[in-house]
């Protein structure tokens, strides 16, 4: 007898089945795509790693930066201006604060423990670029501006570990600075305000005694 | 003698001894799983990613803005607080400074969560069209101090301390409050339009109280710019 040939209905292809493995495959290529993409794309986020001639204190002198001890009076810093290490128990006020004179280092590094930027500048800094400074500073929480007598370069940002030295205000890492480590490079997350006021580079004691 | 019409199928019609493809068996199973668990994780991730309030958002603009703005009323309420003889200014003070600080952690761990710097280097309320803005003239937040006034207030004693504290207070949670409504007109974030809510309303019941307790204390609100 002759064989009875199965009835199929087209051809021999499962199509049913490669068209689900299709649409699987492709819905997971456009997954892993954009996952590759969105990791790949250059960050919200600005690191350390991404500024071109940062100085991280925080590998190099890790012991600047576990929370510092208070210590009343001048104290001599190596790094200068610091980036870190024992300080006054007083912070500088930074709340957008613009100073016009020297302030006392052992103040700023405390209001960077608390996560203030701290931007200085070589006294003959051209005043056009102290204002594109300082309009970065003003109004802004965890900003600090002020001169910094004996300074090599003409700019100086300091944060909780880190430093950059610039020749320009113009230079796009004074962005990049900021919006790295302000609140970001904090040890003791808060707000500037309740600091000292006056400027003068001899530390403010607190009274003893209480 | 008839034939037997019932034949076992021949070696012709018979399936492949193979029943399945490899795809219809376990394997094909297990691996449809696996690449079925894979994209409902891809997917869930990039829902997230995509869901998540970016760089450029409003709600990470508001966030960051409110963030200074909070930081301008927690240090004007310490100063009014250590330098006031009033004791319901005193009181209302230190309230102002609990609820903003409790705020601003608020705010950065959104932040935090959204994957986006606490900071931006923009002048503030970028977020918003230039129109409807309100910076002040020399382009502060609405109801911002600037330094001679926060100069004014430490320096002030007595009821004239109070009465500018409460004077600058009260303007500063007004512009407060315009912050608060241009971030309810632009967001459906759940957690974000809850708490934008609450400070409006706590806000506006703080602008209530300071105003009567300035009218005690002989003073009148600042002039709206």
């Amino acid at each position: 007898k002759k064989p009875i040939k199965p009835v199929t209905a087209a051809d021999d292809r499962p199509w049913g089945p490669i068209a689900l493995f299709a649409a699987v495959g492709l819905l997971a290529a456009a997954v892993i795509g954009f996952g590759v993409y969105a990791a790949a794309r250059s960050d919200d986020e600005v690191t350390a790693a991404d500024i071109r001639g940062l100085t991280n204190y925080r590998e190099t002198r890790p012991e600047l930066v576990t929370a510092g001890d208070h210590k009343p009076g001048p104290i001599a810093y190596d790094v200068r201006p610091p980036v870190g290490g024992p300080h006054n128990a007083l912070w500088q006020n930074c709340v957008g604060e613009v100073y016009a004179a020297p302030v006392a280092s052992e103040h700023v590094v405390h209001s960077m423990e608390h996560g203030a930027v701290w931007i200085t500048y070589r006294p003959d800094l051209p005043p056009d670029q102290v204002d594109t400074l300082a309009a970065k500073v003003r109004n802004r929480d965890r900003m600090i501006l002020s001169p910094f007598p004996g300074l090599d370069a003409p700019i100086s940002m300091q944060a909780w570990g880190y430093q950059l030295t610039l020749d320009d205000a113009g230079d796009e890492r004074v962005n990049q600075f900021i919006k790295a480590f302000r609140i970001k490079a904090a040890v003791e997350n808060a707000p500037c305000a309740e600091g000292v006021t006056t400027t003068g580079t001899t530390p403010v004691d607190l009274p003893t005694g209480g | 003698m008839t034939d037997s019409t019932a034949t076992a199928p021949s070696a012709d019609t018979a399936p492949p001894a193979a029943a399945h493809p490899w795809w219809r068996g376990t394997a094909g199973l297990a691996l449809m799983v696996v690449l079925g668990l894979l994209l409902g994780a891809g997917g869930a991730w990039l829902t997230h990613r995509l869901r998540t309030p970016g760089d450029d958002s409003p709600e990470a603009g508001f966030a960051r803005d409110m963030l200074n703005h909070h930081a301008q009323a927690v240090e004007m309420g310490l100063v009014a607080y250590r330098g006031s003889g009033d004791a319901e200014v005193r009181s209302g003070a230190v309230d102002i400074v609990m609820t903003q600080l409790t705020e601003a952690g608020m705010l950065q761990a959104w932040l935090r969560d959204w994957d986006v710097p606490p900071t931006s280097t923009d002048p503030p309320m970028s977020w918003l069209p230039a129109g409807k803005r309100h910076l002040t003239p020399d382009g502060r937040m609405p109801g911002m101090a600037d330094a001679q006034e926060l100069d004014r207030l430490r320096t002030a004693s007595g009821r004239a301390r109070d009465v500018l504290f409460l004077q600058l207070m009260i303007r500063h949670h007004l512009g407060g409050t315009h912050m608060i409504a241009a971030i309810l007109d632009s967001t459906d974030e759940p957690e974000v339009r809850r708490a934008a809510t609450a400070m409006r309303d706590v806000q506006s019941a703080e602008v209530k109280n300071m105003t009567a307790l300035l009218t005690r204390l002989g003073g009148a609100p600042l002039p709206s710019s």
